[in-house]
């Protein structure tokens, strides 16, 4: 394998790109990514926060930290991860995790994989999704994009201006991605539009350095409370509804429970 | 003056009688209390060489044209590898050998677990041998997998006979309580996780084949690779001199030695084969998964009349049924026992000995269940315990060598009583409680361990012997006491251990027993130079006459004075067990089914402490395991296939250094006066015993929900607690 370094967002070369590698060196590792090239980007991605300007490159250490960001986004990167991952993990390469499902993680045929059916349904599933579940029921493992939906955080790649919450795409039979960036598009700079008050709260198995069974990341702009969850779909979920309206697995009923416990906190939280 | 005895051997609750030829062991015990350097805090001669990354573990070791092996391994929980091809593998880029299914012990086609060795290749590198093992071609053969443990018992699936311990008459025992109590208690499947992997390197130098390892028992690696290769004993060295944990997986040699040991001997060259961590997580050892049923009758007053329990260990395809039905059969007085303990056979990976087998799955049953006692009786748990005490061994009319755990009880009461305060500190949302646990486990080690010491004009000793130090501190344990009986500072000594060419015999780290059974034999080597010292002492000033150590010694030029010291017989017809409780303080968030374990007291009776600080150490290090195993860890399988699916840390979850509570730790000291010249017995496994008990049992008096499943992760927590306000109402219904 070939690790190059680009000089330039111009001449990014064909390959697989690396900027903190907290993912994708394990990805590689267990054979779930294949590539002959590894390209750094970590020179090239914008680095930096700059009041709701954030660069891709910016890591998890750094945001939660500063002022200037949002509590919401604060606290979802205090509370992902350990340290020493924060220290290395960048924020654009946060928001295009893979699941932590452990079938998908394993190498199983699953849907995820091109396969034709979820292992996780009939299967072990007691860390995975609650909503839109039926075709694949992997759990999105990230807390930040969880947050950065629930801001209305947009987002510049090297081709389009987006929504975060447009990264996201549900798996389908056709097209089994959850996201939409194209082979080759890198993101470059978040855009987080600041709230009148926000938090984000956690239930993990432990309590650091765990994926959330649940996590809950709450807006308020004036009147207007915006709920997304993490750990509660296979991508970030926003809550349009009541939580009655989940399908949770039989394995995983006890997620509604924490939900619900924890948007009624999140929303009395952030409430006027 | 050696001397041939016939006694009997106890290993982590397997007993067996020995011929065992020991030294008396004839020095007088010290008085209790600490002394110059014994019973005084020292930090471990290695630490800061540790926390600097300076020590050699055997992962850090590598040899000039060493190679690296890998092992294939079953993918199916069940299955026949009817051939396997290795000619591909062969050619691949830098690998040197390949090896099948009889080409070493433990390689096999037939697989009756998943992760079971059937095949290992050797290559320039690490990633070489594990890229040609896609290369091996292997026509699988699957066959069904038994994985559930009380259909394995249904369809007598065992790894042995049931085994059934009874005495007085269990049945009248029931008919005499006024209140039974039957509870269903399930523990899960955990693994050791050592932070050092499973790992040997072996080469031939000569005809000696040279085991550089991570493991418990230098010796019974020894003689099991000597015995399995059929070499002499002699012509196998083996050494640890630094260990990166065993936690009971590392007892004996392991696949992955003989792995190294045949590809060593077929290249010329020096192998390595590590596991990997998630070969770690899949194929290492494991602590077996158990269901309990259990039944205690007591009369009104807490008196116990009946315990009965039917134990299920889900051993796997292999290992050993452990002593889940132990606690019961030791820890209280009660004159109608009854036990049938399973070793359902699974197509599972082989459960391993892991700190206090048995005992800790045991514990937790056994210890709930009288707290559920306790609650039906409206008793005070602590004074339920108290009032079934055992004056003597329960399990035969021996008396105890030693035993404190009334004053165990007497010293928790403080953190007992602040259970008020702490249930006062409840909110709507978080309900605090506090819940203790006893333990009863073995611990007192036995012969035979041998050490030899050398004293120099420096007036500085060596001790040498062939022992392991696992990461317990062991080796500062030894110097702590030769000084002492040299009356030197423990700075002084040097110990060198872990290398069995070089040092004698010395047991194995498990079943607590390192200290209790090398520590005497370090004394009286060290009191064998000493009355050597003290011979030269009235050859150069007389009789009587008080002298300066370093200046006698200082006399001695390039001679040595040499020691030799070995571990004597455990007393006769007495129980050696150490005791302790513990008690817990937990907050629970009833709404999302949090726990959270904000203190707990742990108060140890293991005879005499060498070294608090160490056993401060071990006791924190037993907690935080025991809060992983209570709380947040468990190996999961896929249910249709059996298949592992936690194979990393972070699906497989550990606690954190942010899940460690307040730990207060409280060691009752006491040389136990029958044993050994040092009364000290090892406090590697007690801590951990008691835990898991004492936090459900907190969990129970904060909100009125029974645990009884580990772990006790927010979905058990959340469906204790919508039982328990279940039957609360229908209690109320029923008024």
């Amino acid at each position: 394998m070939e690790l190059l370094r680009a000089s330039s967002l111009d001449e990014v070369p064909g390959g697989l790109p690396l900027a903190g590698g907290t993912e994708v060196v394990p990805l590689l590792r267990e054979g779930l990514l294949h590539a002959d090239v590894l390209v750094d980007v970590s020179g090239l991605i914008p680095r930096g926060i700059d009041g709701s300007r954030i660069g891709g490159g910016a890591t998890l250490a750094e945001l939660e930290v500063d002022p200037q960001v949002p509590a919401v986004l604060r606290e979802a990167c205090r509370l992902a991860a350990s340290p020493q991952l924060r220290n290395m993990g960048s924020i654009a390469g946060n928001l295009l995790q893979s699941t932590r499902c452990w079938y998908w993680r394993l190498g199983y045929p699953c849907r995820l994989h091109g396969g034709d059916r979820c292992h996780a349904r009939d299967g072990e599933h007691r860390e995975h999704a609650i909503f839109a579940n039926d075709f694949c029921a992997s759990a999105h493992p990230s807390d930040i994009a969880a947050a950065l939906v629930a801001l209305g955080a947009t987002m510049r790649t090297t081709r389009r201006e987006l929504p975060v919450r447009d990264l996201y795409r549900l798996p389908t039979e056709d097209d089994r991605r959850t996201t939409t960036l194209e082979p080759g598009e890198l993101i470059l700079e978040l855009d987080v539009p600041p709230a009148d008050a926000s938090t984000y709260l956690k239930a993990m198995d432990r309590k650091r350095w765990a994926f959330a069974l649940v996590g809950v990341a709450a807006v308020r702009r004036g009147d207007e409370t915006t709920v997304v969850l993490a750990g509660a779909a296979p991508i970030p979920w926003l809550l349009a509804g009541p939580l009655d309206e989940s399908t949770p697995l039989p394995g995983t009923a006890y997620k509604v429970e924490i939900a619900r416990a924890l948007v009624e906190r999140a929303r009395a939280a952030v409430a006027g | 003056m050696a001397r041939l005895i016939r006694t009997e051997k106890e290993v982590e609750g397997r007993r067996e009688e020995v011929w065992l030829v020991v030294d008396e062991d004839d020095l007088e015990q010290w008085p209790a209390g600490p002394r110059n350097v014994v019973g005084r805090p020292k930090t471990r001669d290695d630490g800061l060489a540790r926390a600097r990354g300076q020590v050699r573990f055997t992962a850090d070791l590598r040899f000039p044209g060493m190679l690296h092996a890998a092992i294939l391994r079953s993918p199916y929980p069940h299955a026949r590898a009817k051939r396997v091809d290795l000619d591909h593998a062969l050619a691949a880029p830098g690998v040197r050998g390949a090896i099948g299914p009889g080409d070493a012990p433990e390689l096999s086609a037939t697989c009756e677990y998943e992760g079971a060795p059937v095949a290992a290749v050797c290559a320039d590198s690490m990633r070489e041998a594990h890229a040609a093992l896609a290369l091996v071609d292997v026509e699988w053969e699957e066959l069904e997998p038994l994985l559930d443990a009380d259909e394995a018992v249904a369809r007598g699936k065992l790894l042995e006979e049931p085994r059934h311990h009874e005495r007085g008459d269990f049945e009248r025992g029931l008919a005499e309580a006024d209140v039974v109590v039957e509870a269903t208690y399930r523990t899960q499947t955990v693994l050791h996780n050592s932070m050092e992997t499973h790992q040997s390197i072996c080469r031939f130098e000569g005809d000696v084949l040279e085991v550089y390892t991570s493991t418990q028992y230098v010796w019974g690696v020894r003689r099991e690779v000597a015995k399995t290769l059929g070499m002499p004993a002699d012509k196998v060295r083996v050494v640890c001199e630094f260990m990166g944990g065993g936690f009971g997986s590392k007892n004996s040699p392991g696949e992955f030695t003989y792995v190294a040991a045949e590809l060593a001997r077929r290249t010329g060259r020096a192998v390595r084969c590590a596991l990997t961590r998630r070969e770690e997580h899949i194929a290492a050892g494991n602590r077996n998964a158990t269901i309990q049923r259990l039944t205690v009758g007591a009369r009104s007053d807490g008196t116990l009349t009946a315990l009965g329990g039917e134990y299920v260990n889900a051993v796997g395809a292999d290992g050993w049924n452990s002593m889940t039905e132990g606690p019961m059969l030791m820890l209280y007085e009660c004159a109608n026992v009854r036990s049938t303990t399973w070793g359902a056979r699974l197509n599972l990976p082989p459960a391993k000995a892991f700190r206090a087998p048995g005992f800790v799955e045991g514990t937790f049953g056994l210890e709930c269940l009288l707290d559920e006692l306790a609650a039906k009786l409206g008793l005070d748990p602590l004074e339920l315990r108290r009032r079934n005490h055992a004056d003597r061994d329960p399990g035969g009319s021996e008396a105890y060598s030693g035993k404190n755990l009334l004053e165990c009880y007497r010293r928790a009461e403080p953190h007992w009583e602040r259970r008020h305060e702490v249930r006062s500190r409840s909110t709507a949302t978080v309900k605090r409680g506090v819940g203790m646990a006893s333990q009863v486990w073995f611990g007192g080690g036995g012969p035979p361990s041998y050490a030899w010491i050398r004293v120099g004009s420096d007036a500085r000793a060596t001790v040498v012997t062939a022992m392991q130090d696992v990461g317990t501190g062991t080796k500062t344990t030894m110097a702590m006491v030769a000084a002492e009986e040299l009356g030197i500072p423990a700075e002084d000594v040097t110990v060198a251990v872990g290398d069995s060419l070089r040092g004698p015999y010395a047991t194995l780290s498990a079943g607590s027993s390192t200290t209790p059974s090398i520590a005497p034999a370090v004394r009286a080597a060290a009191a064998d130079a000493r009355r050597q010292i003290l011979d030269m002492a009235e050859q150069r000033y007389g009789k009587g006459v008080d002298f300066d150590l370093r200046e006698l010694l200082s006399l001695l030029g390039n001679s040595q004075i040499l020691g030799t010291g070995s571990r004597g017989p455990n007393p006769a017809g007495m129980t050696v067990l150490t005791f302790g409780v513990q008690v817990a303080e937990v907050a629970v968030d009833v709404e999302t089914g949090e726990v959270t374990v904000d203190r707990i007291a742990a108060i140890h009776d293991v005879g005499r402490v060498i070294n608090p600080l160490g056993a401060s150490s071990q006791i924190e290090g037993g907690i935080i395991q025991g809060i992983g195993h209570t709380l947040s860890e468990q190996r999961l399988l896929d249910p249709g296939s059996g298949g592992i699916l936690t194979t990393s840390l972070d699906a497989y979850k550990m606690p954190t250094i942010a899940d460690v509570p307040e730990i207060v730790t409280d060691l009752i000291d006491l040389p136990d006066a029958q044993l050994t010249s040092l009364g000290s017995k090892g406090i590697g496994e007690p801590p951990i015993i008691p835990v898991a008990a004492a936090i459900a049992n907190a969990i129970r008096d904060a909100t009125g929900a029974d645990v009884r499943s580990l772990p006790i992760s927010r979905e058990e927590m959340l469906r204790a607690l919508a039982e328990a306000k279940e039957k609360a109402r229908g209690a109320a219904t029923s008024v």
